[in-house]
């Protein structure tokens, strides 16, 4: 399956980016999985005049040419962070790629609990009318206290975070498939 | 009068939720003073952004700071708060504590009958996250929606039943920040009331004084007096009366990474750090402060031992002094002996720090001499609202034995 997916952190060490890095190579024998890095983003703004910047335009074709799309998002003040934020409203705003697509989200957090507060709100975002996306409500997978199951270079590192990936990956797999097969069924009415 | 911030969450030229703030500066203007501060001019947030670009967001810090409480104007954004909005809460959460317990209170107009309120929702969940941890006033909605019908051509809110339920709730949020400050008072009587050591004396070796002596001292002597404590926090200032630099008391405790401009940090700890490594014990600072001739000194406070206790900044305009000297006051030696007796013992701290005669210069020639550090004041550090800003200097050379007066520039304006 071709995925994008986006990682939700401008930091330069991230490790939600990290984790979608480790995702495209493990998986790399079912998926091709093209990680689009936001760092170069502007902050949304409303009166920006014209379509939308360049970057958002590669980010509009990256997303438009897979079958599917994976979020990872840390939390901050348990909300997702401003630019993730700001990425989905360029998204909503003069291109509307995610329109219809079947989503996951995913999260790690360096604390306690962390990154389930934002995946709710995340989840909540993406079915609103401006985004419209198929959003996969089946296994949350999220990583809080990161840093005990991955090491600084993003590794993995704990068995069973990858086993329950790998469950989460095929659940999400056939998601994807069933809405790929209802937006043609209704593409033909 | 209460001081409010209230924050127009949005970064769109033209916008609803920036009107409504408008509409309240003055429709409350007999309860509260209300500043509307615009979220589009911080940098977005991001924590590998560089200090030197963090100016606007210790501005930022400083009004909140000063203010007694926070309006947060919000749209809604696929019914979320705006990523322009979240990052500037992400600023004010990240490694600061500027919204702790601070009173807030949410509003917003939205287009549609639903109003904004789903991210007034999403608003309220990060509001008290435990990171930003405001003193959010339950209840109270204020979610106005239709805007075609509730807003007039002009901005106007005209609506009755919005502006009724908007002054319902403003006037609650009022009262919920005096009954705050007033529980927050009690506690001090209380603690006036409890047995205190005030009546008691200091024995110095060189005679007594009483703690009421000691602050009145502080409070009395021209030149105003502040100390950083050896593990560089904010630890005191004096409460001189018309400071040079204005103090806030919520800046105590702070580190000298937040108490300062982010372009005065490294010039600072540049000072410290030579004090604290005993390379030096002052730097003597001439400048121009708020119109007239002043003098900003660090002196490294030792122990007996000469271990280091912290960094005092001891700063006073020098007019009165300078007059009487262009006046001739020093002139007729033999009546005031004394006085140069004292001028030359006074040289001998200094010996090697003596002071550049060549850098008595004003502000005006700041910006071109800011040096080794890297971190040349940007033009507008002269805006700055010295609530804090201890010791601004952009650029005091620590290598130099001479202080580099040529700085300062950010100590002026306000
Ligand atoms: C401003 C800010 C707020 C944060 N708030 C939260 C939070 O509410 N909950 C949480 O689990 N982690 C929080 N964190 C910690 C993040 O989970 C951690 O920085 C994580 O590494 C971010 O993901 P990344 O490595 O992909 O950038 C916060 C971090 C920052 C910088
Ligand atoms: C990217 C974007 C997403 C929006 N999503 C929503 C939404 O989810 N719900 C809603 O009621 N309005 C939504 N709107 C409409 C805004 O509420 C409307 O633009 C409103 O005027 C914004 O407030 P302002 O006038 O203060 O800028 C959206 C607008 C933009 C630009």
């Amino acid at each position: 399956m071709k995925i994008a997916a986006i990682a939700g952190s401008n930091a330069n060490h991230s490790y939600n980016r990290m984790l979608l890095e480790f995702m495209a190579h493990h998986f790399k024998d079912q998926d091709q999985i093209d990680v689009i890095d936001i760092r170069q983003v502007p902050m949304f703004n409303e009166s920006f005049k014209g379509d939308a910047p360049e970057v958002i335009k590669d980010i509009d074709q990256r997303i438009k040419a897979a079958d599917a799309v994976i979020i990872a998002s840390p939390e901050y003040n348990h909300s997702i962070t401003s630019a993730l934020k700001s990425v989905v409203e360029w998204l909503s705003y003069k291109v509307h790629p995610l329109t219809g697509k079947p989503v996951m989200t995913i999260g790690a957090s360096t604390k306690d609990q962390g990154a389930s507060r934002s995946q709710v709100q995340l989840r909540d975002i993406l079915i609103s009318p401006g985004i419209n996306a198929s959003v996969y409500q089946g296994d949350e997978f999220f990583m809080s206290n990161v840093t005990s199951l991955m090491d600084y270079d993003g590794h993995v590192t704990d068995e069973g975070t990858i086993h329950f990936l790998e469950k989460c990956m095929n659940g999400f797999r056939f998601y994807a498939k069933a809405i790929d097969q209802m937006n043609k069924e209704m593409n033909n009415k | 009068m209460m001081k409010i911030l209230a924050f127009a969450g949005t970064n769109a030229d033209f916008s609803y939720n920036r009107l409504l703030l408008r509409f309240m500066k003055k429709h409350f203007k007999q309860m509260a003073d209300i500043e509307i501060y615009e979220v589009g001019k911080l940098p977005p947030f991001s924590v590998d952004t560089s200090l030197s670009e963090q100016t606007e967001v210790w501005k930022l810090k400083q009004k909140i700071k000063a203010a007694d409480g926070l309006v947060f104007s919000t749209p809604e954004y696929d019914h979320g708060i705006p990523a322009v909005l979240k990052s500037a809460i992400e600023w004010m959460s990240y490694h600061t504590k500027v919204m702790d317990k601070k009173p807030a209170m949410i509003v917003g107009v939205a287009y549609g009958r639903q109003a904004s309120a789903r991210s007034q929702v999403q608003m309220r969940q990060i509001l008290i996250s435990p990171d930003c941890n405001t003193n959010l006033i339950p209840g109270n909605e204020v979610l106005i929606g239709n805007v075609r019908d509730t807003f007039a051509k002009d901005g106007r809110l005209v609506d009755q039943k919005a502006i009724d339920n908007l002054e319902e709730c403003f006037e609650h949020f009022i009262e919920y920040i005096q009954i705050f400050q007033n529980v927050d008072k009690g506690e001090l009587n209380m603690a006036v009331k409890q047995p205190t050591i005030s009546d008691a004396y200091i024995q110095f070796p060189t005679g007594r004084l009483s703690l009421k002596e000691v602050q009145q001292i502080f409070s009395t002597i021209p030149f105003e007096v502040d100390l950083i404590d050896s593990t560089d926090h904010f630890a005191w200032y004096s409460d001189k009366p018309n400071r040079e630099h204005v103090r806030n008391t919520a800046s105590l405790g702070e580190t000298v990474q937040e108490c300062h401009p982010p372009m005065a940090v490294p010039a600072v700890m540049s000072i410290i750090n030579s004090f604290r490594e005993g390379k030096k014990d002052v730097v003597t600072r001439p400048l121009w402060m708020n119109g007239h001739r002043s003098l900003i000194q660090y002196y490294a406070l030792r122990d007996i031992n000469g271990h280091y206790l912290g960094t005092i900044e001891f700063t006073g305009s020098v007019e009165y002094i300078l007059n009487l000297f262009e006046n001739g006051a020093w002139d007729k030696d033999a009546t005031t002996g004394a006085s140069k007796k004292t001028n030359d013992s006074a040289e001998e701290p200094e010996e090697e720090m003596a002071v550049d005669a060549s850098t008595g210069a004003s502000e005006s020639s700041d910006d071109s001499d800011a040096s080794e550090d890297d971190t040349p004041l940007a033009a507008d550090e002269s805006g700055l609202d010295a609530t804090t800003g201890a010791s601004e200097t952009g650029s005091v050379d620590a290598e130099d034995d001479t202080a580099d007066a040529s700085t300062g520039a950010s100590e002026n304006d306000d």
